[in-house]
Formats: structure tokens, C-alpha cells, sequence
């Protein structure tokens, strides 16, 4: 079992947590093809990245950033209080 | 003992022919380039030569032949799709699995069992009801069942479930069948290479090179090598190769992990598959249970083992069948599938020219191996894509044209 250090919640089983997709901001103008591309294409190569976290337990975003190829967690933060996490 | 075995015994030389020779070399120019040598792959190059005449063809592969998700999936065969696009298009591919060993003269250990689909809910078994009037109306064998018919078939099961997950009915699906994965990716090969087409393992094709909008050749591990037509057959690394010549798609990689016991006795005639549960298992040829369960929870691009997949799928399965509790797991691997939103494929012309893409097989290509070939084959060679597979094209996604077959995928999503 994997445990990750959350701020607020301590060492948590990553089982516990549901991932929602890569953080990335919305695009200002988003109409016809724009928007369909928005919609579904995504760019799923191996990448450090942020994403989204959700604890339902404790109703927390966070956002962890995280290697999509080796799977390491590199930085975790409440969603909200900074996005810069390190 | 046979005739055959006792001669053999008595030759000196014991080598049996190789089932491929490639040469040494990569030439300079292919006609056609199919990067990944898995069944999709070499399948493809199969029908290329056979239907369409067209042998200058080099399949390229990172590793080795059939070593991605062609030896790394359940090996179930069936057509009882949601979609008139998935029905027709699967059904076909049955029909060709059925006559594939005496086709590719390799005995590919096809084996029609039955497929169970069970429903939990009434809510299952409303989209089981309405996937057997689907396929009925295309002529695919395919009825809802009660769970008495389930237990005829399979006396072992226990229809409560542990008390929480009652069946109260099944999507019984008769052809459904197994078949040797790696002698289906092997035969193919075999055939491809009597054709005159070149398999080149160890070669990883590292970018694509373009003149314009279209497609002139490759960049590999080995040199450069030109081409007219190149056609991406690459499982898990899909997103990775659209990048090359600059496209985006929806495809999304997650992996899918699966296990197999010891062998034991043959109990398990048919193949018994619980969307709720999370769960499908067969017993293949050796009496291994191979069994599988759901996606991992998110994106990655590595083809790791967890314990906590096989601890949720014994759990599961031990509801089902508490009398394995004595069985132990031999071997777990796990595979990269290349997920769409729609789980439908990804297949046909690109709007890159010379570019071809056969994608988004996700957890439901290795069924599709035959039929994928013939239909990609045919669109390589006419430029346009065969009639079965129109509606998969990349474009559907900005046409907002989605084919939605998650009711028919066989795990829990």
C-alpha cells in the first residue's frame, strides 16, 4: 500500500483519494471547435504534472503534483490556500 | 505416442524452423511502415499482403513481437456490444477468430465457452435487456438468463454473493470464447514474414518525419528509414506517437492489471464476467484461473503490479467462489491501456497524410485482433476508411459523435 504525507490529514493510503484529472486553466473563449477539443483531448504522455486530489472523508481538494511514468509524489498542497507546492 | 513424436525423437536435427527471419539490415524504404508488432500490428501487415498485395512492409517494435497488451490481456473473445457500429464490427471479428488456426495454420487453442455477464441490480439487467435485443437484431447469439441457468453452467458459483451482491440475472452470450493470445500475434507473424513483410524487434521508432502535412518516414533507434504510409499500432504509447506528427486526441493511458493461479482441475467451463464486482475469469487450457478486475484509479504510463489489486479481486472473487480461498495467486502483471471516452476504438485515416491510426483499444482490443488487420489493411491500401469502421474515426470527437459502448465493457469503470 502506498501512504502519502497530506497536510491537514497526515499519512493517507493513496486508495483513499480520488484523482480528477490534471490542473490546467480553462481557456478564456471556448465556443464550437475550441470547445470539443477542450472537452476531450488530453495530452497523456508520461509528465510531472498537477492534479486535482479529492479526500471524501474529509470533503479537501489538494493539489499533488506527481510523475505520471514513475508514479512519485513530489509535492502536496490544500487546493485554495497555494497552488505553488513544493 | 504418436508416429510424428517418435520420429522426432530419432532426428538429429531437433530445430524446428523459425517462425520468422529477419534481416539483419533495415532497408533504406518501405512501402508502408507499421510501428508496434502486436497481433493489431502484424495483422495488419497480414492482410496487407494478402488482400490487398502490397509486401514491402516493415513492422517496427520497441521490444518484442506480441510483448505489450496482445500477451498481456484475459485472451476473451465475444461480439455482445452496446452499438450497432460495435456489434457488426465485433461479430465480425469473431467470424474471423473462428477459422483463424487453420488460416494461419497454428493451432491458436480457440475455445468457445459461454460468456456470463452477471447483473446485481435491475439496473444491470436493463442494459443487459437492451444489449441482447442489440444483438439479436444482428444476428449475435446473446439472451438475459436467470440466475438458475447461471448456476446450471457453473454449480460452483454462489448466487448471493457473500449476502451483498445477490445475481439476479445474466447477458448470456454463447459464442464467447478464449483463445491462445501469443499464438495469435506468433501466427500472424509467421504468415506476415512468408509474404515477404520484414518484423524488426528491438527498434523503437523515436519520431516521425514530415514533409508538409504528410508523413515521409521515420526516425528509429537504427537510423531513418522512409516510407509513404505509416501506421501506428502502439497500444498504450498511442498519445506519444499522435505527438510525433503533431496530433491530439482524447485518449487517456491507465493501467490494467490482471493474475493467473496454479493450475488446477478443470472446473470452470464458462466465462463469468461481473461489471459490479469488478471482476472476470476463465480457466484456460492449463487450469490457471486468469482473472482481471478494474482499471487502476489513475493515469500512468508504467506497467507496475499492485497488492491492492490483487487483494480487492480476491475479495471479490472469494464472494463468488469461496472455495479458492485455498488457491494461490502465481503471477500478476499488468498492461498500459490507451482509454476513451466513449470506450469505442480509435481507428482509421488521420488528417495527417500517409498517416494511419489504429488506437483506443484500451481494455477491449485483443477480441479485435482479426478483424482490426482485414479493416486496417483495407484502409492503408484504398486511403479511405473500410465501411465497419467509419464511425471510429479520430473525428467523431469534434463532430460530438461519440459511439457509447461503456455498457457493453466487460469490468467496472
Amino acid at each position: 500500500m502506498k501512504y502519502i504525507d497530506f497536510p491537514v490529514l497526515g499519512q493517507r493510503p493513496a486508495t483513499e483519494f480520488t484523482v480528477a484529472g490534471v490542473l490546467e486553466p480553462e481557456p478564456a473563449k471556448l465556443v464550437g471547435i475550441t470547445a470539443g477539443a477542450w472537452v476531450f483531448n488530453r495530452n497523456s504522455v508520461p509528465v510531472q504534472r498537477q492534479e486535482w486530489w479529492y479526500h471524501a472523508a474529509s470533503q479537501l481538494w489538494f493539489i499533488v503534483e506527481r510523475d505520471t511514468e514513475s508514479d512519485d509524489i513530489l509535492g502536496v498542497a490544500v487546493a485554495g490556500e497555494k497552488t505553488d507546492v513544493s | 505416442m504418436s508416429i510424428r513424436l517418435l520420429k522426432y525423437a530419432f532426428i538429429e536435427d531437433h530445430a524446428e524452423p523459425r517462425f520468422f527471419n529477419t534481416p539483419a539490415d533495415l532497408k533504406d524504404q518501405y512501402e508502408v511502415i507499421i510501428i508496434g508488432a502486436g497481433g493489431h500490428g502484424l495483422a495488419t501487415a497480414y492482410y496487407l499482403a494478402r488482400d490487398h498485395g502490397i509486401t514491402d512492409i516493415a513492422v517496427l517494435d520497441q521490444s518484442y513481437i506480441g510483448g505489450g497488451n496482445t500477451g498481456r490481456n484475459t485472451t476473451i473473445v465475444r461480439s455482445n456490444y452496446l452499438t450497432a457500429e460495435g456489434v457488426k464490427f465485433y461479430d465480425a471479428s469473431v467470424d474471423l477468430f473462428k477459422s483463424l488456426s487453420d488460416e494461419l495454420d497454428l493451432n491458436i487453442f480457440y475455445s468457445e465457452r459461454g460468456h456470463f455477464t452477471l447483473a446485481h441490480s435491475e439496473a444491470t439487467l436493463r442494459t443487459a435487456r437492451r444489449r441482447a435485443e442489440v444483438n439479436k437484431h444482428y444476428g449475435v447469439e446473446s439472451e438475459v438468463v436467470g440466475p438458475e441457468e447461471v448456476l446450471k453452467a457453473c454449480p460452483q458459483i454462489q448466487l448471493d454473493c457473500g449476502g451483498n451482491h445477490e445475481i439476479i440475472g445474466a447477458l448470456y452470450h454463447a459464442p464467447g470464447a478464449v483463445a491462445r493470445h501469443d499464438a495469435v500475434a506468433w501466427g500472424y507473424a509467421r504468415r506476415a514474414s512468408q509474404d515477404g513483410v520484414e518484423i524488426h524487434q528491438n527498434t523503437r521508432v523515436t519520431d516521425i518525419d514530415m514533409h508538409g502535412d504528410r508523413v515521409v518516414g521515420v526516425s528509429t533507434t537504427r537510423g531513418k528509414i522512409r516510407a509513404n504510409k505509416v501506421i501506428s499500432a502502439v497500444a498504450g504509447f498511442t498519445p506519444t506517437v499522435l505527438a510525433m506528427v503533431g496530433l491530439t486526441s482524447p485518449i487517456e493511458i491507465f493501467p490494467l492489471q490482471a493474475c493467473v493461479t496454479e493450475p488446477i482441475k478443470p472446473w470452470l467451463d464458462t466465462i463469468i464476467v461481473s461489471g459490479s464486482l469488478h471482476l472476470y475469469v476463465s480457466q484456460s487450457s492449463r487450469g490457471e484461473m486468469v482473472m482481471g478486475a478494474s482499471l487502476d484509479p489513475m493515469e500512468l504510463h508504467s506497467r507496475r503490479s499492485t497488492f491492492e489489486f490483487v487483494s480487492n479481486l480476491s475479495d471479490q472473487m472469494l464472494d463468488m467462489f469461496p472455495f479458492l480461498s485455498q488457491i494461490k495467486v502465481n503471477r500478476q502483471w499488468a498492461g498500459m491501456a490507451d482509454m476513451t471516452p466513449d470506450f469505442a476504438p480509435v481507428m482509421g485515416t488521420a488528417p495527417v497524410e500517409g498517416f494511419y491510426i489504429d488506437a483506443g483499444w484500451g481494455t477491449w482490443g485483443f477480441k479485435a485482433t482479426p478483424i482490426s488487420g482485414k479493416t486496417m489493411a483495407s484502409t492503408v491500401a484504398n486511403e479511405r476508411d473500410h465501411e465497419l469502421i467509419t464511425g471510429f474515426n479520430l473525428s467523431r470527437f469534434g463532430d460530438y459523435q461519440l459511439v457509447g459502448e461503456k455498457g457493453a465493457a466487460a469490468i467496472g469503470h
